[in-house]
């Protein structure tokens, strides 16, 4: 970011992957000047190689997923910001930096943030002297977006309102509510998932939100401060100072990715994104080359996620004849029978650099654990998580016939994998392993009182010593993955999913209700791109229709879901008769519908329709249309209000380009949009501008100010409070289109059969809002679609395609193994109470049906999540929680208190 | 459980529950303090330790 | 907080939900009393009031359960 300055040694970023160094060529004397060479001495591992060169590798490859990514939009051609002038302007990706807790100050805010920490010339001293902690903090957002005075991007950059709000609150927490966030906006675009949640309570938590568009940044006078001028909603000119002004940049794509993208072949959109149809939307225009994340369109990060899932399964069905012909398969080492031997535990304490090692003194903790029993051998590493200290610790396993493993580091639940693998590696049971955590709930937490530190670190390891002496090896059952797939739903999204697993390999089932299949998109006329949507459908169809993979079962409906990942079975009920399928993944596409509207006097003039009715007349070609001379939208109709705090993210774009189509069928039309923010986000912008052009006339309205709809004379009478003029404007309607919210099929009785949680609005909750959204957190089961939330036809189409790559990486596997940590019966002790039958929530429990011990509880592996839940209410002992038995967990609070 | 501790003599509050997401960092350290410094508080326990000769 | 605590508390964390709170706590840097020790476990329902008790027998002052 350049807020402080790289070393000539130097790791990219925190989170780099592999986390390695590397050498910075501008700054490294040896490069430059041939001097130094002290690296090379040092390094005990021989990795400094001055000599490597750029290389050139050819590879043969079926298909290629492109994903450059984008730039941020440089701020400084904006002469009134002057961002290279002014210390307090930064950009938004530089005051993201200020905000990390791994930023050039920690994350404590501070002006002048480009001021370096331990300034070494006399101007920066003296700068960093008037340092202090902001007061006031403006956004301006839009900065290289919707822009074509300036800059050419006159596209919507779709994240940056987001993340500004984000930034706001974030620096309020750690600011404290004193600071004063304004953001200035031209219209406020949250259409993700819960972000309009997100925007009300940063309202709430007093986050200021200006409509305008600041002309000027004037320095102070002998200060740092910043003068800002701005006209204000009601036309007063403002002049407010701040401390700090954050400009959030847009998205844009590299001069070298436009420079490659021509090179290979792939045709750009006016915006410099990949061409793509909403039908096929991760396909570029050269056949075999996909696209995914900001270089397919500016996105946030899980569309971004989607469409990488989506590329990877349109190049899965490319070369799904020859999977697996060039995979390398990991050797297994066969494992070593221990049971019976006496423990012999090995114990490595990590330094993790200096994240444990400054302040736990490691050394004592190593030495401290050679006197814990069974103790056989105890080191210290720099990271014991470099794949060099995973190999010494795999090669001390063999020479010193260790038993047992203690890990002294940072979180089980990050690295626990990792270590688990060196330990099969070595050819032991992965569970005769523990991990515990001197770092995240230790040196980090602690970093004030290394000594305490360092007791607690020393019990912690005593405690996990002690624990991993009663550790048993533990059996993962291995089950076949069921080849087939179910999806619930035939929309666009489960119809896109279910003809992707096919062109896959795999046999799939495709659930519907109704009577035909196509969804919501037999109800559309257009895509934002023009595209006829009836037509593209009808191929769809037929394509469905003659895939021998796939298999419809129309009006039908899913009555009961037995069974879990790789082995569901599933009762399905048409026209009376049961049947049953089985399958080793399902896909929920359960979809969505236009809100019927309550208010706006819908349903008692023909004149007033939803956005989907005017869509039926379009397509119709109604001759009515032509005659009409006035015609008015209103927008966010059940959406954004009380009832529904979500945005239904669709409906500005398609009330823009219905709007546009009234103009073409008859240009004299008056056509007015009224509406609260225009959100036409990603290149979706070009069409307000074209609507803007066109003489359609945007009105806005305010939640406490909505529009009135009278039926007077045999008028539909539009009556809104023009924002400009803040008089009321009344318009006599030909036409009156309602742009309704799109609402889900709240269908809980899926939602109970895969144990998958539904939002308050009805959606299904994915498994990860960022990382997994195409997925739940059951495994086995994926979603896509209307169903997730709101989406236009080509997410919708992306969406499918990443639910069925999401299934792939399953169905592929074809085995699936469970885990170790599960619940186990005696049956010699069980008193066939039935407690643990009834209180699991996972019906792992069940009574023995027949034999010697019939009556007696027992366990079923693959169901139990391991939570221990029978365990703990098992009232004559007969329960075992491998892995976390209950003399484990004596052992531990034992050893806890034990040399206190 | 608070009912047995009355019975036996011990201080209620020695025993603490709480619910906390994995996102709520913030949450976690009040809690974490606010225990800790309620047990302190209460000082070090007198009775139902383990008797050692 | 850097005065030596006398008192020794005793937390059971569930793996998914208190755990992940404390690594998060953990990665940004908040400071908290060090006189808690975790045992981690799988779930709260995992606990039973005999880890509790025993607990207290082997000399700790508190017991906190977080889900």
């Amino acid at each position: 970011m350049g807020l402080t300055t790289r070393k000539a040694i130097y790791v990219e970023y925190p989170q780099a992957v592999p986390l390695k160094y590397a050498i910075n060529p501008e700054k490294c004397l040896k490069l430059t000047k041939d001097k130094c060479g002290n690296c090379e001495e040092v390094c005990p591992a021989k990795a400094i190689d001055y000599k490597q060169k750029e290389e050139r590798i050819t590879l043969n490859a079926g298909a290629v997923i492109f994903s450059p990514g984008f730039k941020p939009y440089d701020p400084k051609i904006f002469d009134n910001y002057q961002y290279s002038h002014l210390p307090n302007v930064v950009t938004s990706m530089e005051f993201e930096r200020i905000l990390s807790a791994s930023g050039p100050s920690q994350g404590h805010i501070m002006t002048l943030p480009k001021v370096p920490a331990h300034p070494t010339t006399k101007k920066d001293k003296l700068l960093a002297e008037r340092k202090k902690d902001p007061k006031k903090i403006a956004w301006f957002q839009c900065v290289g977006s919707r822009d074509m005075n300036k800059c050419d991007n006159k596209y919507c950059s779709s994240v940056c309102c987001m993340y500004a709000i984000k930034e706001a609150v974030i620096a309020k927490e750690h600011a404290g509510d004193d600071l004063d966030c304004a953001i200035f906006y031209m219209d406020m675009r949250t259409h993700g998932k819960e972000f309009e949640r997100y925007y009300n309570r940063a309202k709430e938590a007093g986050v200021r939100f200006v409509r305008t568009k600041v002309h000027t940044i004037n320095p102070l006078h002998d200060s740092d401060d910043l003068s800002l001028r701005y006209v204000s909603d009601t036309g007063e000119i403002v002049e407010e100072i701040f401390d700090m002004v954050v400009l959030s940049v847009g998205l844009q794509i590299a001069p070298e990715t436009i420079e490659l993208a021509k090179n290979l072949g792939i045709e750009l959109t006016s915006g410099n994104f990949a061409q793509t149809s909403s039908f096929s939307p991760v396909e570029t225009s050269r056949k075999g080359i996909f696209v995914s994340g900001a270089f397919q369109g500016p996105k946030d990060i899980p569309q971004a996620v989607v469409d990488s899932s989506a590329a990877a399964a349109g190049a899965g069905s490319l070369l799904s004849s020859v999977r697996d012909t060039m995979t390398k398969k990991a050797e297994s080492t066969p494992e070593t029978n221990i049971v019976g031997e006496r423990p012999r535990i090995g114990v490595f304490v990590c330094r993790c650099g200096t994240n444990i090692a400054g302040v736990v003194d490691v050394p004592a903790v190593r030495d401290y654990a050679a006197n814990l029993p069974f103790v056989e051998y105890y080191t210290d590493n720099l990271y014991s998580c470099s794949q060099d200290s995973q190999d010494t610790i795999a090669k001390l396993i063999k020479e010193h016939n260790l038993n047992r493993i203690v890990v002294a580091a940072c979180t089980p639940k990050t690295h626990e994998p990792l270590f688990q693998e060196t330990l099969m590696k070595a050819g032991l049971n992965k569970y005769l392993f523990e991990m515990t955590n001197i770092r995240n709930q230790d040196s980090w937490v602690h970093k004030n009182n290394p000594e305490l530190a360092t007791k607690k670190a020393k019990d912690l390891v005593r405690m996990a010593v002690s624990k991993v002496a009663l550790m048993e090896p533990l059996k993962e059952v291995e089950l076949k993955v069921n080849q087939a797939a179910m999806v619930i739903g035939a929309g666009l999204a489960g119809l896109t999913a279910a003809k992707n697993l096919a062109d896959q390999g795999y046999e799939v089932h495709v659930i519907e209700k109704d009577s035909k299949i196509g969804g919501q998109a037999n109800n559309l006329y257009h895509t934002y791109k023009g595209e006829n949507i009836q037509k593209q459908l009808l191929e769809i169809k037929s394509d469905i229709a003659n895939n021998s993979k796939i298999h419809l079962h129309l009006n039908t409906s899913v009555e009961d879901v037995q069974g879990f990942v790789g082995n569901f079975k599933s009762t399905l009920l048409c026209n009376g008769q049961t049947s049953e399928i089985e399958h080793g993944v399902s896909v929920i596409a359960t979809g969505g519908a236009g809100l019927k509207p309550s208010e706006y006097c819908y349903g008692q003039d023909d004149r007033i329709l939803t956005s989907l009715d005017l869509d039926k007349m379009l397509m119709a070609d109604d001759q009515n249309l032509k005659a009409m001379k006035s015609a008015v939208f209103i927008q966010c109709v059940g959406s954004r209000d009380s009832e529904r705090p979500y945005c239904s993210r669709v409906c500005c774009t398609h009330s823009i380009d219905n709007a546009l189509e009234l103009k073409k069928i008859n240009p004299e039309m008056d056509v007015y949009v009224l509406y609260r923010d225009i959100r036409a986000y990603g290149e979706r912008e070009y069409n307000y501008q074209k609507a803007r052009e066109a003489g359609v006339i945007f009105i806005r309205y305010s939640l406490d100010n909505k529009p009135k709809v009278e039926l007077k004379d045999g008028k539909v009478l539009v009556t809104v409070i023009d924002h400009v003029l803040q008089m009321p404007l009344e318009i006599d309607a030909d036409i009156l289109t309602l742009a309704s919210a799109i609402v889900p099929n709240r269908d809980e009785k899926i939602a109970n059969f895969f144990k998958v949680p539904l939002n308050e609005d009805g959606f299904f909750v994915e498994r990860h809002a960022k990382l997994g959204p195409s997925e739940f957190a059951t495994d086995g089961v994926f979603l896509c679609g209307l169903a997730h939330y709101p989406k236009p036809i080509d997410e919708s189409i992306a969406h499918g395609m990443a639910a069925s790559s999401r299934a792939v990486t399953l169905l592929a596997r074809e085995t699936v193994k469970t885990s170790g940590n599960v619940a186990l019966a005696n049956p010699n002790k069980c008193s066939s109470c039935g407690v643990c039958v009834s209180v699991c929530p996972y019906s792992a429990p069940s009574f023995v049906k027949e034999g010697r011990f019939a009556g007696k509880a027992e366990i079923n592996p693959v169901l139990c999540k391991g939570c221990g839940l029978c365990v703990a209410s098992c009232r004559s002992g007969a329960l075992h929680l491998k892995g976390f038995d209950t003399n484990q967990i004596f052992a531990q609070i034992t050893a806890l208190v034990d040399a206190a | 459980m608070a009912n047995l501790f009355e019975h036996i003599g011990m201080e209620k509050e020695r025993l603490q529950f709480s619910w906390i997401s994995s996102a709520e960092a913030g949450k976690f350290t009040n809690v974490a303090t606010e225990v800790a410094n309620t047990i302190e508080a209460l000082g070090p326990i007198d009775k139902f330790v383990k008797k050692t000769d | 907080m850097a005065e030596d605590k006398k008192t020794k508390v005793v937390s059971f964390l569930c793996n998914w939900c208190s755990y992940g709170a404390a690594d998060l706590a953990g990665v940004s840097r908040m400071q908290y009393p060090e006189n808690i020790r975790v045992v981690r476990i799988p779930c709260t329902g995992r606990v039973t009031p005999k880890f509790i008790l025993s607990a207290f027998r082997e000399g700790a002052d508190g017991v906190w359960v977080s889900g």
